[in-house]
C-alpha cells in the first residue's frame, strides 16, 4: 500500500503551525496571573492526605535502608574531637548533672588536693631544675613511662 | 562565698598516666605513715587490752624497744607490699591520684612491690638523698624505684575532676544560685 502524498504534507504543514504557535500562546500567558487565580487551599482540602499515607508502605522502605552502611560512613570520632567539651559543660545542663551525679564534698576536697599537688609538683621540678641549671633540658623529658604516654595520646 | 579558680588544662586533663612530682609522692607518704602508724598503734591497743584480759596482767609494747620495733617495721613492711603488690597503690596514693607501674607503664609484680618496700626502708635511711631522682631524674624515679624497676605516675581523672570544677565555679550549677538572688 503506497502512502498518502496529501495526508503526509497535511501532516508536515500541521507541525509546522504547531511549532509556530504554541511558543507564541505560552508567552502571551501571564503564568502568575494563572497562579494567583489557583486556590491552593481548596485543593489540599481536596487531597486525602491519609489515603496517601495508607498506600505508602514504610516497612517496606525500612528494610530497604542500609542502616549499617550509614553508621559506618558516619566519623564518630571526627565528630568528638569537634565537641568542645569546655564550652558545652559552661552552656548546657551538662555541668549541672555532672555536678550534681559525681560530686560530693570529698571528691570536692580530693580534687583541690591532688590539682594543688600536680602545681607544686611542676613548681618544684621546673625551680629545682633551674637552680642547678638544667632548666631548658626539662622540656625534652619524657612525661610518662611508654605504655600509659602513647595510649593517652591515641586517646585523646 | 570564695571560689577556687578553675585550674587551666596544662595542669588538670591530660596528666593521667604522666609521671608524678616530688610533692604529691611526699604527701601520700606522709599520709601512709600517719594511716600506718594509726592502725598500728590501734593493733597495740587491741593486743594488750587482749593479753590483760588474758593473763591479768598489763604488758606494754613500749617496755620492750627491739620488739616493738621489729613488730612496726613488719607491719609497715605489710602495709606498703600489701597494697603494692594488690592494686600498685597505698591508702595515701589513693587520696592523691598516684600509682606505682612498672617502668614501662604495666603493673607491678608482687616481687617488685616486695623489693620496692624494702628499698623504701633503705632509701630513708639515706636522709632524703635518694629521692633527690624524684626532681632531678628524667624518669622522676627515687632510688627505690630503680632497684624495683618502677616508677610512680597521675592515676586520678583529671578530666573529670575539670568538669567537676567547670561545673561548679562557672557552669549552669552556679549562673543559675546568682539569678536567684535578688538584684541588688
Amino acid at each position: 500500500m503506497t502512502p498518502n502524498p496529501i495526508g503526509s504534507k497535511v501532516e508536515q504543514l500541521a507541525q509546522a503551525l504547531a511549532e509556530r504557535i504554541v511558543p507564541l500562546i505560552v508567552d502571551a500567558i501571564d503564568i502568575d496571573a494563572l497562579l494567583d487565580k489557583v486556590d491552593v487551599e481548596k485543593i489540599i482540602e481536596r487531597v486525602d492526605v491519609e489515603k496517601i499515607i495508607d498506600r505508602v508502605d514504610v516497612e517496606k522502605i525500612i528494610d530497604r535502608v542500609d542502616v549499617q552502611k550509614i553508621i559506618d560512613r558516619v566519623d564518630i570520632n571526627a565528630i568528638v574531637d569537634e565537641i568542645d567539651i569546655d564550652k558545652l559543660v559552661e552552656q548546657t545542663e551538662l555541668g549541672s548533672i555532672i555536678a550534681r551525679s559525681t560530686t560530693g564534698v570529698l571528691t570536692e576536697v580530693l580534687d583541690v588536693i591532688r590539682a594543688q599537688g600536680v602545681g607544686l609538683d611542676d613548681f618544684i621540678l621546673r625551680w629545682g631544675n633551674r637552680l642547678i641549671g638544667r632548666g631548658k633540658r626539662i622540656a625534652k623529658w619524657p612525661d610518662g613511662p611508654p605504655l600509659l604516654v602513647e595510649r593517652s595520646v591515641v586517646a585523646s | 562565698m570564695t571560689t577556687v579558680p578553675v585550674p587551666s588544662t596544662e595542669l588538670t586533663v591530660g596528666r593521667q598516666g604522666h609521671y608524678a612530682g616530688a610533692v604529691s609522692r611526699l604527701v601520700a607518704f606522709a599520709a601512709d605513715v600517719g594511716a600506718s602508724w594509726g592502725v598500728y598503734a590501734v593493733g597495740v591497743l587491741l593486743v594488750n587490752a587482749a593479753l590483760k584480759l588474758v593473763t591479768g596482767h598489763s604488758y606494754s609494747f613500749g617496755q620492750d624497744k627491739i620488739l616493738s620495733f621489729v613488730t612496726l617495721a613488719v607491719w609497715d613492711f605489710v602495709y606498703f607490699a600489701y597494697q603494692w603488690a594488690v592494686s600498685g597503690k597505698t591508702l595515701g596514693m589513693a587520696i592523691l591520684g598516684l600509682q606505682v607501674v612498672t617502668r614501662e607503664g604495666g603493673s607491678i609484680s608482687v616481687r617488685q612491690a616486695a623489693i620496692r618496700t624494702i628499698a623504701l626502708g633503705i632509701c630513708l635511711l639515706t636522709l632524703g638523698i635518694a629521692f633527690l631522682g624524684i626532681v632531678f631524674q628524667r624518669e622522676r624515679r627515687a632510688l627505690n624505684d630503680f632497684m624495683a624497676g618502677t616508677a610512680v605516675v597521675y592515676d586520678w581523672d583529671a578530666r573529670a575532676a575539670r568538669l567537676r570544677w567547670m561545673a561548679r565555679n562557672q557552669g549552669p550549677l552556679r549562673r543559675g544560685a546568682e539569678k536567684k538572688t535578688p538584684a541588688s
